[in-house]
């Protein structure tokens, strides 16, 4: 992280450190003038978010009436009315290799990826395929703290569906580092709070000297003992390899922050305080320590909002650009009835025989996630980075994999993007595209908008037409 | 393009070579009558029949065969309104070759293979296990570590399915820092681990030297080289060097230790130029230890193993047996047959409605939960018959749990054994822990209790429902005057539903007098007496779980082969594979030759070749 130490600063000042041990990533404050992200056109870093919905939508409620930039937001995308202008409704987008297999797995596992996962009840766990997240993560990942962030509600489900044959381990990640490598998300705010935000404490640099000589040693052995295995054996050392140097490339990267100075913005720093407190009033422990070690069970609404919270602050402070986040697992059970108007579970109610009364409850607990959704937006458009606002530089696509989850409708997926009008995404439209378009054409033109390079995902060789 | 020609032909070649009775018979006839909605296009049911292209591939695909061979032996298959139907002689033969594969997968009527494990990482519960017995952490420092996910049967120790990513390495790390921590700052258990001080005769690198010998022993599991340590006693040198005193300048060795790959992998080691070998004693103290205990081997296996004594046949028994006598065995209650039957889900994922359910207190959510392990572990401690998993005069209750199934005169937050008068009641079938994981959060579901008893008791899951099916309420509480019953049975008049539920229905409705907590009632939601009459395909009627019982128990064959795999998958941390069948069924004849005790099968398992051996290849 050479050049996050040859950074000229416009405004160089020595932060404060807040309670024991905060540490901060940079933040960009307009007298600050920023990091260069790697390829990109702005001197603003971009951000990608993708915000995964259980389950698939009612049919009926989703699609927008007309297209291009005159259209009238349907009823389960109501909410974001106040964001239309930052809005791409794109109606058409399908992922063929999702068409094959069962009604969830292949199309969850598979949704970022654009291939179809291996079915296996776990010798063989294979995605096909990078998903789009961490090939941008690869790429923009390398000058933050993190090269990207993946969040959830819900832990990794566990067991084996025996009616299909697939492991529910698919049904839980949709953040592929590798086609074999599944990224968990992180379901503790305070887990991931700490991890973002408070991973240093005071005499650091000494720490940090400490863990640098344990990896390396355990990084060393760990090559030696690769060397005497067999080759699935040897993968799975490998992997535990990789994610040595990814660690060292952390802690390098902290210490020359901290060589650095750290920069910190009054606001930003205030934000951080308000979720820190949050997170405690939500988990309602006695201790850090037990926040720390305690399975979240709380208010769902509260949860995901926090979650969102997180992605928000950690895009502001430059500590990732690249972030996911599962509302739920694929086919949760989750009892919505805390919803006016929904009595049962998120998967059953998405079978709804096209019965007027579950029909209904579908759509509100559809309508409750966009809601959600709006809730990251609004925080977005207030925070000022630049001229606009940190949505202008950041792209958060929110959907589903599958359109009506009563018959697990692979084709015209539910998907909206949302920003990115300083990173170049021409915004405050509805696309409606030839059936048959590849979703992944977005993820290409996502990722290129972002300065990543793409060439081919899944069935798509180019980006979609008229958005970016 | 002579040699893409060249090559094309050797693949003609090796599918020709492969052919066999199944592939001349059996093959054509699933592609001309299955094929189209079974294929590489289709998959109707989650069934597909195209791989089936040889004995070979039927092996690897056979749990789908006995379904694929009833179906087709019915009628029910392909179905009546197809174009193209099969003549009788063609079902019989099409039945007959599947059989006799299933025949000789049973018989082992092909080569033996051991088959080979996948590098297994500590899972979350072993991780904690672990750290207990090596340093005598007792704080679960691998409580934040994100859930591991599940492969082959259903069980989170599988090799495969676990990964180390960059975030999981970093709560490692800190993990380690906590642990080491723990340890330098309280002055007892400091000293103890410092197994060898300085003294004038002890120079300090001699004193680290011991010291980490020791410990790295333990935590690896096995014989310690010049090589493994060298490392460690370089860093423990340089922090010398720097000024530290000789505990601290340990402490970055000990961090090591808690990250190292040979301490949070189970290696074990690949013998070149074989095909097949038996794994060394320490192999076998750690394989035997991770089953019985989720944790490492304690001293005494590793001494055992040193003297290259334990896989002696008599020792080996006599060390599960000891093993299963500790309290360290309960974790084959709570994660062998926790997530098994399904009642470790009662911990996190199951949700009863609180305001239906306001006696659903988390004390009775304990409760539940310890009932099913207190139970198994009197299974396992008292060398019990694994039948009485399906029925047994005894339970274990506190207060609560007792006063939730009517039972009186039980006082104490404590657990204690009690006689039941209620032969509805016992077994696992009757326990509250089932009865709610079974459920959904509103009202009880016999369809999932019904797909529980054919899935995870009897090893036979139903194939899964087509996707437009529908679903019916999440509430029993009805205020269109038909009972939940009534609308099951009129949901379920579908045709595509009608096949398999007629199956699933029947067991669950067995069941119905136990609400969606585990009560006892006779009165459902809406007051109306509980219709727990059932009927089976082939007219096999009961209606009180006491008689769904007795049905299990007098045909106990499928339940006996399915504990007898799961409890091989659970000890293999590896899916099944085919070559395994021929392994269980000498398990479940083992159990049947002991009077079905429960301690004959873990000792079957442990002497199994599979669990002694390991293959070059899977």
């Amino acid at each position: 992280m050479a050049n996050l130490q040859s950074q000229k600063w416009l405004m160089p000042r020595r932060s404060f450190l807040r309670g024991a041990g905060a540490t901060l990533a940079l933040p960009f404050l307009d007298a600050m003038r920023p990091l260069m992200a790697a390829g990109s056109s702005s001197s603003l870093p971009i951000r990608i978010a993708l915000l995964y919905m259980p389950n698939g939508v009612r049919p009926d409620r989703w699609t927008p009436e007309g297209d291009g930039s005159r259209f009238k937001l349907s009823p389960i995308l109501s909410p974001l009315e106040k964001h239309r202008e930052d809005l791409l409704v794109l109606t058409g987008l399908q992922n063929k290799a999702s068409f094959t297999g069962d009604g969830h797995y292949v199309k969850t596992g598979g949704w970022l990826t654009g291939t179809t996962i291996t079915k296996t009840t776990g010798s063989d766990i294979a995605a096909g395929g990078i998903s789009m997240d961490q090939i941008a993560a690869q790429q923009i990942g390398r000058n933050t703290k993190l090269p990207s962030l993946e969040l959830g509600t819900e832990p990794v489900a566990t067991g084996v569906d025996t009616n299909v044959n697939y492991t529910r381990l698919y049904a839980s990640h949709i953040s592929w580092k590798t086609s074999t490598v599944p990224l968990p998300c992180e379901i503790n705010p305070r887990v991931a709070f700490d991890r973002l935000f408070r991973t240093r404490s005071k005499g650091s640099e000494k720490q940090a000297a400490d863990d640098q000589s344990v990896l390396d040693l355990v990084s060393q052995d760990a090559k030696r003992l690769q060397s005497k295995l067999g080759s699935s054996d040897r993968a799975k050392l490998e992997q535990y390899l990789e994610s040595v140097r990814e660690v060292e490339r952390r802690i390098e990267a902290e210490a020359n922050l901290l060589g650095a100075g750290e920069n910190l913005a009054p606001d930003l720093l205030a934000k951080m305080d308000e979720l820190d407190q949050r997170i405690s009033r939500a988990m309602g422990k006695a201790s850090r320590e037990e926040e720390l070690n305690s399975m979240p069970r709380f208010d769902h609404g509260e949860h995901c909002r926090i979650m969102m919270d997180l992605m928000v602050l950690a895009f502001w402070s430059d500590s990732t650009r690249v972030s996911s986040f599962m509302f739920g697992n694929d086919v949760t059970g989750r009892n919505f009835s805390f919803l006016e108007g929904v009595n049962g579970g998120h998967h059953d109610l998405s079978h709804h025989s096209n019965d007027g009364t579950k029909l209904d409850q579908y759509e509100r607990i559809n309508r409750w996630h966009v809601e959600q959704y709006g809730y990251m937006l609004d925080r977005m458009k207030e925070i000022k980075e630049g001229d606009g606002s940190l949505l202008d530089t950041s792209m958060v696509a929110f959907g589903s994999p599958i359109r009506d989850g009563n018959a697990h409708d692979p084709k015209n997926v539910p998907i909206v993007v949302a920003g990115g009008s300083k990173a170049g995404l021409k915004t405050g439209k509805h696309m409606v595209y030839d059936e048959g378009t590849p979703l992944c054409g977005l993820w290409i033109s996502m990722l290129e908008t972002a300065g990543v390079k793409a060439n081919q995902l899944g069935d798509a060789n180019d980006g979609l037409r008229g958005i970016a | 393009m002579p040699v893409r020609r060249l090559i094309s032909s050797l693949i003609v070649l090796s599918t020709a070579a492969i052919a066999d009775d199944f592939s001349a018979k059996a093959t054509p006839l699933l592609s001309k009558y299955c094929y189209d909605c079974h294929g590489a296009e289709k998959q109707k049911g989650g069934i597909e029949t195209h791989h089936l292209t040889s004995i070979e591939a039927a092996f690897r695909h056979h749990r789908f065969l006995e379904n694929i061979a009833e179906q087709v032996e019915s009628g029910e298959m392909p179905p009546d309104d197809e174009d193209l139907l099969p003549t009788d002689a063609e079902r019989r033969m099409l039945v007959d070759e599947i059989r006799s594969v299933l025949k000789k997968l049973e018989t082992g009527d092909f080569p033996k293979n051991a088959g080979r494990t996948t590098v297994r990482r500590l899972n979350r519960n072993e991780y904690n296990y672990t750290v207990r017995d090596l340093f005598g952490i007792d704080f679960l420092p691998g409580r934040e570590f994100p859930a591991d996910g599940a492969g082959g049967e259903g069980f989170d120790n599988v090799g495969d399915s676990m990964f180390v990513q960059p975030a999981l390495l970093e709560k490692y790390i800190a993990a380690a820092k906590k642990i080491v921590a723990s340890l330098y700052d309280n002055p007892v258990q400091l000293d103890r681990i410092l197994v060898v001080k300085t003294s004038e005769k002890v120079t300090p690198v001699q004193a680290a030297r011991a010291t980490l010998l020791t410990h790295a022993s333990l935590a690896f599991r096995r014989r310690v080289t010049d090589e493994d340590l060298a490392p460690m006693l370089a860093l423990f040198e340089k922090k010398t060097a720097a000024g530290e005193s000789f505990a601290e300048a340990l402490r970055p060795a000990f961090q090591a230790l808690l990250i190292h790959p040979a301490f949070l992998f189970r290696i074990e080691a690949d013998q070149p130029g074989k095909t097949e070998w038996k794994i060394d004693d320490f192999e076998l103290a750690t394989r035997l230890s991770y089953f019985l205990w989720a944790s490492m081997p304690d001293r005494r296996l590793l001494k055992l193993a040193d003297e290259g004594k334990l896989s002696e046949p008599a020792t080996l028994r006599a060390e599960a047996l000891r093993m299963l006598a500790d309290p360290r065995s309960e974790s084959l209650s709570r994660h062998f047959a926790g997530q098994w039957l399904g009642f470790d889900e009662l911990r996190e994922v199951a949700a009863p409605d609180p305001v239906r359910f306001p006696s659903f207190t988390p004390t009775l959510r304990f409760a539940m939960y310890r009932e099913s392990v207190e139970f198994f572990n009197h299974l396992i401690r008292n060398n019990r018959p694994v039948l009485e998993l399906i029925h047994a005069d005894y339970t274990f209750a506190n207060a609560e749990l007792a006063t939730h199934y009517g039972i009186p005169g039980v006082s104490g937050s404590q657990l204690q054994r009690i006689t039941l008068t209620d032969p509805n009641r016992g077994g696992i079938i009757g326990q509250a822990s089932v009865l709610t994981t079974t459920s959904m959060p509103l009202r009880t579901s016999p369809v999932k209790r019904g797909k529980w008893i054919l899935d995870t008791i009897l090893g036979t899951p139903p194939p899964p429902p087509p996707p437009d099916a529908g679903v019916l309420p999440g509430d029993d509480k009805s205020t269109e005057g038909l009972s939940f019953r009534d609308m099951l049975e009129v949901h379920r008049t579908k045709a595509s539903c009608a096949g398999c539920h007629e199956k699933i229905d029947p067991l669950g409705f067995g069941l119905e007098n136990f609400d969606a907590i585990g009560r006892w009632r006779t009165r459902d939601a809406n007051g109306a007496p509980i219709d727990s009459r059932a009927i089976l395909p082939g007219d096999i009627i009961f209606s009180t779980p006491k008689e769904l019982k007795d049905l299990l128990l007098s045909s106990d064959e499928l339940f006996l082969r399915n504990i007898s795999r799961k409890m091989l998958a659970y000890a293999l941390g590896r899916p099944l594979e085919y070559y395994d069948e021929a392994v269980v069924t000498d398990l479940v004849s083992e159990l049947r030759k002991n009077d079905l005790e429960i301690q004959s099968l873990i000792l079957s398992v442990i002497t199994s070749h599979p669990f002694q051996h390991r293959s070059a290849k899977r």
